[in-house]
């Protein structure tokens, strides 16, 4: 073996194994004790050898011939900086026809008369939001419960199909709605514009129907669905869950509500602590069952999929694509520097511009530290102001302690506003955040699997990522 | 308990990443006397401490620890070559900007 350099490398140990991991969250498992014979230059393993030069862990140059194909490679990693901001989420209004257990977004009685956003406010946000220098914008509708404004919604897509005339973006719309209230009218808008539905599904009905705090939720959702599908079509419908309390003892009867119901994937979503789930008196204890739950649920996967059925489970699909890949994703909670205002803002009701969902939340409870400036404000003020150049400081996880010397950071994200109300700091501290406990964990869980079982699992992983 | 620590061997950056992470579950109280450093530990949340069990894992974490810091200091400056290469925008210097 020659003469060699190291080049920036981590690693961490995971079921009896040392994993290294590379900038790029390129990765190589090795047996314990490899980490320190590549630093004493004494390592005898030449296929070893190979791999550690072929994939940027040391190089037989002091400067790589390949440097610049890795700098490529690295900016690739986060093309979603060059993407700017593309996800704008428009909070039409508070009002809600549900009583959701632990409603995240404090939503208020369908028939109250405030909490709706205007339409003076709506033009002016469908304006600032094509500031945003990215070729593709999507809206997405929230509440709240959006689709009891149908003419706002309507309004805002006219507006924003008439600037687009000359804008020329890609756009794509978003109704986050809980089903309950599918007009045809409504459903006329989403077939006339495209709007997808996201809606929402805890699983069987014993277990949505007391989250969602009505008897007849469940049904309402699935006939919603139903409807939704026959006007828009089967792929323009998808549903995410949300794991109650309730839910942590049914892993496999929701996975199995998912694949009854005809979908191909679900979200395993843990809460999150705003609204009234911020409640809950015992997060360390929800954290620890949630990650029980989370590999329960995700042993339940991989058995429907080794049967012949494709079945995905769409928060291991996000790392495991940056894992396994050389792309990255667009998703805001797993990204460094941290999706807020990078890749998301959020247009509330209030007429105040947040940087993101959670940020929107936070302001339900007198907390307006992620309150960026009002809709008729200049986008350079808002995106470039004080207030973001502050979260700046804290939002790559290459920059943070604890962070920055962890080997699994490529794979993770930052996320100075969940700090911030969790911990009362948007550094965070990492030994006792649940962010990072939630995260190491379920990654670790990804990768142990790798280890132990990876001619089982990994064409099942790669068939997720196609 | 008590955990000695040669300096000669273990950086004090390398035992401060280390303390870093025990700080969730305990307070280290660290004291110098000489090469050695002298860390009192206990826990925060009135736990009993199994010493052999955490005396093996700071052991450990400080090996860990200190690998990753010989890495760290022996590819600092070629990192700061590939980011500058993957993120400066080159392409809007001009000639002067490049000879100045």
């Amino acid at each position: 073996m020659r003469k060699y350099t190291l080049l920036p490398f981590n690693f961490t140990r995971i079921s009896g194994k040392e994993v290294l991991v590379n900038e790029l969250g390129d990765m190589i498992i090795a047996d314990n004790g490899t980490v320190r014979k590549i630093i004493d230059h004494t390592l005898d393993d030449k296929e070893l050898y190979k791999s550690l030069v072929a994939n940027f862990f040391i190089s037989e140059e002091t400067i790589p011939t390949l440097l610049d194909i890795y700098a490529s490679r690295l900016r690739a990693k986060k093309d979603f900086l060059d993407q700017r901001t593309a996800l704008h989420i428009f909070v039409l209004t508070l009002r809600c026809n549900q009583n959701c257990t632990y409603c995240q977004a404090s939503s208020q009685e369908e028939f109250s008369s405030h909490c709706s956003m205007t339409f003076d406010t709506m033009e002016a946000s469908v304006r600032l939001m094509f500031k945003s220098p990215s070729h593709y914008l999507t809206m997405e509708f929230q509440g709240g419960e959006p689709s009891l404004m149908p003419d706002l919604m309507k309004f805002g897509i006219e507006r924003a199909e008439e600037i687009n005339k000359t804008e020329k973006r890609n756009l794509t719309y978003v109704l986050c709605t809980n089903c309950r209230r599918l007009t045809a009218e409504l459903l006329a808008i989403c077939k006339q514009y495209h709007v997808l539905i996201s809606t929402s599904l805890d699983g069987p009905a014993f277990i949505h129907n007391k989250d969602r705090g009505r008897d007849d939720s469940y049904e309402k959702t699935i006939a919603g669905i139903t409807k939704a599908r026959e006007v828009l079509g089967q792929d323009a419908v998808s549903v995410l869950m949300t794991t109650s309390e309730l839910s942590l003892d049914y892993p496999n009867e929701i996975v199995d509500e998912y694949v009854n119901d005809g979908f191909h994937d679900i979200f395993l979503r843990a809460l999150n602590p705003y609204g009234l789930a911020a409640q809950n008196n015992d997060w360390n204890k929800y954290n620890d069952r949630f990650i029980e739950f989370y590999k329960k649920a995700f042993e339940h996967i991989l058995s429907i999929n080794k049967q012949g059925t494709f079945f995905r489970e769409n928060y291991a699909s996000i790392i495991l694509r940056k894992m396994l890949t050389p792309f990255t994703t667009g998703f805001v909670d797993l990204q460094s520097p941290a999706g807020t205002v990078n890749s998301v803002l959020v247009y509330n009701y209030d007429g105040y511009v947040y940087a993101s969902d959670e940020s929107r939340m936070l302001a339900e409870i007198y907390d307006y530290t992620f309150r960026l400036g009002n809709v008729h404000d200049k986008y350079e003020n808002i995106v470039y102001g004080k207030k973001v150049r502050n979260m700046a400081k804290v939002w790559a996880n290459e920059a943070l302690a604890g962070c920055a010397d962890c080997a699994l950071k490529q794979f993770c994200g930052a996320d100075p506003v969940r700090h911030h109300s969790t911990q009362g700091d948007m550094y965070g501290f990492r030994p006792t955040s649940l962010v990072c406990k939630k995260n190491k964990a379920i990654i670790e869980y990804l990768i142990s699997l790798i280890i132990t079982r990876g001619e089982e699992v990994l064409p099942i992983f790669r068939s997720w990522l196609r | 308990m008590n955990l000695e620590v040669n300096r000669d061997i273990y950086s004090d950056s390398v035992i401060s990443k280390v303390v870093y992470w025990l700080s969730g579950n305990y307070a280290v109280e660290r004291k110098l006397n000489g090469n050695t450093e002298i860390m009192n530990i206990t826990s925060i949340k009135d736990e009993p401490i199994d010493e052999k069990t955490l005396h093996h894992k700071v052991f450990q974490m400080l090996n860990d620890q200190k690998l990753r810091n010989i890495i760290e200091d022996e590819t600092n400056d070629i990192r700061t070559i590939l980011f500058a290469k993957a993120f400066a925008d080159f392409d809007d210097l001009t000639e002067e900007d490049l000879t100045e």
